[in-house]
């Protein structure tokens, strides 16, 4: 209903406030040109975003210094801590950190967010900024018609860059005029009271705009007119710091439970921050002055005092906020934690939802994540279909006793998990590959089809586990024992290909993966029984019925499908490696002649 | 000058592509030495305790050798050429 009325209530205003006042339409229009030169800033940086997005992420918010100082770096080169947040919430969905670091970028860009009132104060209202607006604004709009994505990606920066220099001329421009026809320092009020009613117009004009930087500005170049008085900017820069929170809060709406986690550490962060701010604003009014006199600024310089007081207010925060993280990550683990638990039994997508969608890297990384979580099923289903522990299985129990003890004394009914475990996961990344597919560059759509591969590979191997599970519970208690002989070794068979997947998984090592997975690949030949004369001997020798014998020529190759597809998945989802060595894969991995080879050699040495 | 030629002749003169192909044959060479560590290890092992699953386990390392030689000979041959052509 709010979100209804929202949009036609804001037009409304405007409207009415550009025909009472012109100058009123400058100011508008300098927001909504400042505005737009974010958007397109946000889209340069998009396209310089690629697969080492993943790798970079990673080593530089390991530790919690790391991803404070990453914080700082990004969104002073963006200039927007809510781009920064919103990303970061897209990380954190896709799982390429986890909440603890993002709490650490979002620390980082409240204090990189600070640069933007030091660029603004120093050189925005003294030099005629909009005269770099236009060169750049003509080279930016060349450069994004041009093919190459770079470049396109530099045009973007220009042409942001440019609209925010022009925003920034027009707001300047707007505010001396409207000097004179209102005056908002009527709205003051002495006091803490006074300090709250900036600060909540502050938080308003931010949530508006969704923007913390342009509600600065617009506060600086009110604070260079003489609209505002000193202390009312530093409530309404308050009020900016936690109006901010919104654009992050808007973006994990529609984000997995980290991301709405992260964006209430955003919220509680900022809240505490600011609190802590007007409570002290006395003692940092204190220490602005002290250091604009260290520091050389004059007495009267109020805009450059209010960047000083943006940035140590920040970094108090930061500093005050720091030996709270780990209890802030519990406290909303345990509170954001409910809604997940409830549903044991029927599982649903943990890392797909529109926040990642923002870069094709964390997309793709989103959708690589599902499908090892669409395997953890797999991997419980097809052990359980087998009737054996899924414990055991990543235990290093011998597989002989391991394939004795029984998960449970009847079969288990498949069809049931595959719908409340399988089945919906997979329609969603399926679903979900559609959409990002749509907005991938062409080198990731070739890692995209693989991984809609493996997904296939592993419901196809469920598919095959449920077929093999009648005559396999049916003959390992088979009283005939060469045909229970036959199944177990399926089962065991089984049981040490998912542990062997379970271990490759968890290697690092490019050789030791590419051993096993050939070791397992060997393995699997076992199951050709009619190629290595198992079949026709049992047959031969009246070992088993005709009736057993076609159910083990079936079984035999079901169980060859399962280690196939499974293979095949495993070397898509779990390879590591350095890239370069991945991309030698084809020339380094065992190729199917020479695996005839070494089953060749093994048989022999048999 | 084009676009594609300008940054074709900026990978020229940075011999970004010889960059490439030396970082392929430093990976391989690290693969060779792990393979041949391994290799070292199973065969010490083996020789005091024979065993059906380290035998195996050889013979896939001594084929992995044997692809990652030639991979790694096939790249200097290629960059000899190269050499030989300028």
């Amino acid at each position: 209903m709010l979100k209804k009325i929202f949009l036609p209530t804001i037009f409304a205003v405007l409207a009415y406030g550009f025909w009472i006042s012109p100058d009123f339409k400058e100011i508008a229009a300098g927001v909504a040109i400042f505005l737009f030169g974010m958007v397109s800033l946000e889209e340069g940086f998009k396209a310089f975003s690629g697969g080492l997005l993943e790798k970079l992420l990673k080593r530089s918010t390991d530790k919690l210094y790391k991803s404070i100082g990453f914080g700082i770096i990004t969104t002073t080169f963006m200039q927007s801590s809510s781009l920064v947040s919103v990303l970061t919430i897209s990380f954190l969905g896709a799982g390429l950190i986890g909440l603890a670091q993002g709490i650490g970028i979002i620390f980082g860009a409240n204090i990189g967010t600070t640069t933007g009132a030091w660029l603004v104060a120093g050189l925005g209202l003294k030099v005629k900024i909009s005269a770099y607006a236009m060169p750049m604004l003509v080279f930016g709009v060349i450069l994004i018609f041009q093919k190459a994505k770079s470049l396109r990606g530099i045009g973007y920066i220009l042409a942001g860059l440019g609209f925010l220099f022009l925003g920034i001329h027009y707001m300047k421009e707007g505010f001396e005029a409207f000097k004179s026809t209102i005056d908002l320092s009527a709205f003051a009020v002495e006091g803490f009271k006074g300090l709250f009613i900036f600060t909540g117009i502050g938080i308003f004009a931010t949530v508006v705009m969704q923007s913390s930087h342009a509600t600065l500005v617009l506060i600086i170049t009110a604070l260079a007119a003489g609209q505002i008085t000193y202390e009312n900017a530093l409530a309404l820069a308050i009020g900016a710091n936690v109006g901010t929170t919104i654009t992050a809060i808007l973006g994990s709406l529609s984000s997995n439970i980290d991301g709405k986690r992260l964006a209430a550490a955003h919220l509680i962060f900022n809240v505490v921050t600011g609190l802590i701010a007007i409570i002290f604003i006395q003692q940092l009014m204190y220490a602005v002055d002290n250091i604009s006199l260290m520091v050389g600024i004059a007495n009267d310089d109020y805009t450059l005092k209010l960047a000083i007081f943006h940035t140590i207010f920040n970094f108090i925060g930061v500093l005050v906020m720091i030996p709270f993280i780990g209890k802030i990550v519990s406290f909303l683990e345990n509170k954001f934690g409910q809604e997940e638990s409830k549903e044991e039994l029927h599982d649903s997508v943990k890392y797909l939802n529109d926040s990642v969608l923002e870069l094709p890297a964390t997309a793709l990384a989103a959708i690589k994540r599902e499908t090892e979580h669409l395997y953890d099923n797999a991997f419980e289903i097809i052990a359980h279909g087998l009737n054996i522990k899924r414990s055991n299985i990543l235990s290093s129990r011998d597989l002989d006793h391991v394939i004795t003890d029984l998960y449970s004394q009847k079969a288990i009914d498949m069809d049931q998990f595959y719908q409340y475990k399988i089945k919906g996961i997979y329609g969603e990344i399926l679903d979900f590959s559609t959409h990002a597919q749509s907005k991938m560059p062409p080198e990731y759509i070739d890692e995209l089809y693989k991984i809609k591969l493996s997904n296939r590979d592993i419901v196809e191997a469920i598919k095959d586990t449920k077929h093999l599970q009648k005559n396999l519970i049916k003959y390992t208690i088979s009283s005939n024992e060469h045909i229970k002989a036959q199944y177990d070794g399926i089962k065991k068979g089984l049981a040490e290909l998912l542990r062997t997947i379970h271990t490759v998984r968890n290697m690092e090592r490019y050789d030791e993966i590419v051993t096993l997975i050939t070791k397992i690949k060997i393995h699997t030949e076992q199951y050709d029984i009619i190629a290595n004369g198992t079949l026709d001997e049992m047959i031969r020798n009246n070992l088993i019925t005709n009736e057993m014998a076609s159910s083990l020529m079936n079984d035999s190759a079901y169980a060859y499908n399962i280690s196939t597809k499974l293979i095949e998945m495993a070397e898509i989802l779990f390879i590591k490696g350095d890239d370069v060595t991945k991309s030698l894969n084809e020339e380094l991995f065992i190729n199917d002649e020479e695996l005839e080879v070494l089953l060749k050699e093994v048989k022999d040495e048999k | 000058m084009s676009i594609k030629k300008f940054i074709s002749d900026v990978k020229e003169f940075l011999e970004l592509d010889t960059l490439k192909k030396s970082s392929k044959k430093k990976s391989i060479k690290a693969l060779l030495r792990n393979l041949e560590s391994r290799k070292e290890t199973i065969s010490k092992k083996l020789e005091k305790k024979p065993s059906k699953s380290l035998k195996e386990e050889l013979s896939i390392i001594q084929l992995q050798i044997a692809k990652g030689e030639k991979l790694l000979e096939k790249l200097n041959q290629e960059s000899k050429t190269k050499k030989e052509k300028k």
